[in-house]
């Protein structure tokens, strides 16, 4: 079954675009990446799912259900958790959580021990009031917030940020659990590292419209990734000529510089040979990417 | 329901201190109401070296004998309106707005609830606190009019006021709620209403001095329940009473279609 | 400052609208002066006297300014308050705080010109006023007009404005982080309009205790000029709380954001 599924769905705020002819489908189990530069429309889309904003035209189901006509009733089995975590300053982490877990029709006594299990693995004081913590903090809440109540399907809004690197791998860590649980991911970014280790299959969208969706192992190997060699004898072109997938091939005076789109085993067999003095892959940059599939 | 819960939890300290506020009020106009009364000197004396421009804009009532306690209270009720009031205007306003202006929304209202729940637990929270600051003005009038008046007892007329400012609270809490479920940036809905209630306020001074304008009455409800009508007819006008049923049930149903209706301000 | 253009201009707006809307009654007022005059025979005798003795300051212009502008004045102060609780606390609710004390200033450079922005606001909001007041004012006229004494009555309105401005920047410093100023800035202002009703009913100390009555509206008729001791009065107010003000901000911490 498709979790999610869109159908030429779009937003205009009065005159400006959000999203246009969005069509979307994620499947039940998988991790989906949902990429693109700031502004591009992935929070338009993602609230829309969620019924924060009406969409202008077309439609939505989430488990196979119209967004707006069911959409308490979807909510029950969605996780969320927004770029910027906002909550009641008042309360004390431990409130908001039994606070955001009375919404849900779940066995209250298991919700408990996942609070009390993510609040010690994501190191997060449950008495601590919500006014004093760090935004790192505040997006631990977030976190747990969003997968207290065992929800079928996870949306993520730019989660990372204000994580440090620890707590990161972490909640990655957490995600893969549900995930392997039963759960499916969609997870929304700019950073093009991060989907790379998480998600499966991504959806790059860009100016409000989805340009393209494809399996992250696919995206990685049709990239181009830049070789520079220092050698430490003269090489020379024809030595790479009939390879398939350079471009751009510069030689010179003891150095080599080409793009590289390929299998890598190819290309490193062929280099191998070389007596190597340097050597460095460059990744091709998010920027270097979206230009690629702007063309 | 917990939002409900919640909402009377968070409200708890303001309306505390409102209450106390109106107890004070109440008090200090009764402590120098019993002052002159002590003291021999005749009110009416005293308000008549008072210039009469002056004395409108205080909203004296011009004609009410002064120097009873019912005389007075009647004086008094004008102001405990103005508060009672005020706090029903800023409390329906934020009560609905506050999700949005602190950014909560995308935590709220990605739970499993309509829009319509929260609308009503948010409202219902309102009323109770509505309900209470009227109770805690009701009992302090009553208690502390009839500790110091040595004339006729007022506690008829109280009763009867304190019914007439419960509607006018009514009013004013769904005018908030509607301002605020009506706004694309509901951040100002406070705002709007306190200016509202600060037009009608002022509409309501100047029905009383200028005949011409008359009609006009029936657009600020201040009028619709004024202490001088009140406390000589000895009952609240009907009509009055059903107007502002009407107003209320409006107002809340725009409350209720608005907010569904729109993007929430994120 | 830009932020509060906009709100700026529909204040002085809703101003000048009350005073003018109010002054061209006044016209048609006068004519039904003996309309009026057999209305309030029906009052009691003692009403009555105290009526027919103040009646003739009421109808002239100045007196029946003096009605108006006690409205005024109260729209007036809310602005004011409202601009005192918010300009500060805008920051700290917004979280901006820790962007803009990042910046090369100190904190009491921030507050000054803050505080210098919301005074011009203000300044502009009264020049706006009493332009259009004058203007509407010598329309209405039937030749009592005192220009000195009318546009002395209309300073009290910045005079009153100041006061208030500084009443809410003071609260403002004292509590961290006010989530919606006019939720403050209007009970502030309707309690010391009441107290200043009510005492001025039952008491006589009332000057003291609130801005409204703080001058007194009528000496100004008489005697075409202020109350030089309640001018200095307000100065020393002024800056004694300005600078509590400024002590408060400097010493307290600021809520932080991580």
């Amino acid at each position: 079954m498709n979790v999610i599924e869109t159908k030429k769905l779009t937003k205009y705020y009065g005159k400006d675009r959000g999203i246009i002819d969005v069509d979307m489908s994620v499947e039940e189990g998988e991790i989906y990446g949902f990429i693109g530069p700031n502004g591009a429309g992935k929070s338009t889309t993602i609230r829309t799912l969620l019924g924060l904003i009406y969409p202008t035209r077309g439609s939505a189901k989430v488990f196979d259900k119209d967004i707006i006509l069911s959409g308490p009733e979807i909510r029950q089995e969605i996780g969320y958790l927004p770029s910027e975590v906002f909550y009641y300053d008042d309360m004390k982490v431990i409130d908001l959580l039994k606070y955001s877990a009375s919404f849900y029709k779940k066995d209250q006594k298991i919700i408990k021990k996942r609070i009390k299990e993510f609040a010690e693995l994501l190191d997060l004081d449950l008495k601590k009031k919500i006014d004093d913590l760090s935004y790192g903090n505040k997006k631990k809440v977030g976190i747990i917030q969003g997968l207290l109540h065992e929800p079928k399907l996870i949306i993520l809004d730019e989660p990372t940020g204000g994580l440090d690197p620890l707590i990161q791998q972490k909640f990655f860590n957490l995600l893969k659990e549900e995930n392997k649980n039963g759960a499916t991911v969609l997870f929304s970014s700019h950073i093009l590292s991060e989907v790379q280790k998480i998600c499966q299959r991504v959806a790059i969208i860009k100016e409000g419209k989805i340009i393209r969706v494809q399996k992250i192992s696919e995206l990685l190997e049709n990239n181009y990734k830049r070789f520079k060699l220092d050698t430490a004898a003269n090489v020379s072109k024809e030595y790479f000529a009939g390879i398939k997938g350079i471009s751009d091939l510069s030689v010179s005076d003891g150095s080599v510089n080409f793009l590289y789109r390929g299998r890598i085993n190819d290309i490193t067999k062929k280099i191998a040979a070389l007596n190597l003095k340097n050597m460095l892959v460059e990744e091709p940059s998010l920027e270097e990417i979206f230009l690629h599939y702007y063309k | 329901m917990n939002i409900f819960i919640r909402e009377i939890k968070v409200n708890k300290w303001s309306l505390l201190f409102w209450s106390i506020g109106m107890f004070v009020f109440v008090l200090a106009g009764v402590m120098k109401f019993s002052a002159y009364e002590s003291s021999g000197q005749n009110i009416n004396q005293v308000i008549s070296q008072i210039p009469k421009s002056v004395q409108i804009i205080v909203g004296i009532n011009v004609g009410a004998d002064v120097s009873t306690a019912r005389g007075f209270y009647s004086v008094l009720f004008f102001y405990l309106v103005l508060v009672a009031t005020v706090h029903a205007a800023l409390l329906g306003a934020g009560i609905i707005s506050k999700e949005e202006r602190d950014k909560t929304s995308e935590f709220l209202f990605v739970k499993p609830v309509t829009r319509a729940k929260i609308i009503s637990a948010k409202l219902l929270a309102a009323l109770c606190n509505v309900i209470v600051l009227n109770f805690v003005t009701l009992v302090s009038s009553v208690w502390l009019v009839s500790k110091y008046n040595k004339g006729a007892s007022a506690t008829h007329d109280i009763i009867l006021l304190m019914g007439g400012m419960f509607f006018l609270q009514l009013i004013f809490l769904a005018l908030g709620a509607a301002i605020a479920g009506i706004l694309k940036k509901p951040k100002g809905a406070a705002s709007l209403a306190a200016g509202i209630l600060l037009f009608t306020f002022i509409l309501s001074a100047f029905v009383d001095i200028y005949p011409k304008i008359e009609n006009l009455k029936y657009m600020t409800p201040f009028k619709y329940f004024d202490a001088k009508t009140i406390t000589t007819s000895g009952k609240l006008d009907p009509f009055y009473l059903f107007l502002s049923v009407i107003i209320v049930v409006v107002l809340v149903a725009t409350t209720y279609l608005s907010y569904s209706k729109r993007d929430l301000d994120i | 400052m830009k932020q509060y253009l906009r709100s700026t201009i529909v204040w002085a707006i809703a101003l000048s609208a009350v005073a003018v809307f109010y002054l061209s009654i006044y016209n048609a007022f006068t004519k039904d002066v003996e309309t009026v005059r057999k209305i309030f025979e029906n009052y009691p005798p003692a009403f009555r006297a105290a009526l027919g003795f103040h009646l003739d300051i009421f109808f002239t212009l100045n007196g029946f300014y003096l009605f108006i502008f006690g409205i005024v004045l109260l729209v007036g102060a809310v602005q004011a308050a409202n601009l005192g609780v918010g300009i500060i606390s805008k920051e700290a609710a917004g979280k901006t705080f820790d962007f803009l004390l990042s910046k090369p200033i100190t904190r009491t450079k921030m507050i000054t010109s803050k505080v210098t922005a919301a005074l011009a606001l203000l300044a502009a909001t009264n020049i706006v006023y009493i332009t259009i007041v004058l203007f509407a004012a010598n329309a209405v006229s039937k030749g009592d007009f005192e220009v000195k004494k009318f546009v002395l009555i209309s300073l009290t309105l910045f005079l009153v404005q100041l006061m208030f401005f500084v009443i809410g920047l003071f609260i403002s410093a004292l509590v961290p982080k006010i989530k919606s100023p006019i939720s403050v800035s209007l009970p502030l202002v309707f309690a010391f309009y009441i107290i200043g009703a009510l005492d001025t009913i039952f008491g006589k100390n009332v000057r003291y205790l609130t801005p409204f009555k703080f001058y007194d509206l009528t000496y100004i008729i008489k005697n075409g000029a202020f109350e030089t001791k309640f001018l200095l009065l307000e100065a020393a107010f002024l800056i004694i709380v300005t600078g509590a003000v400024y002590y408060l901000y400097n010493k307290k911490d600021i809520p932080a954001v991580d």
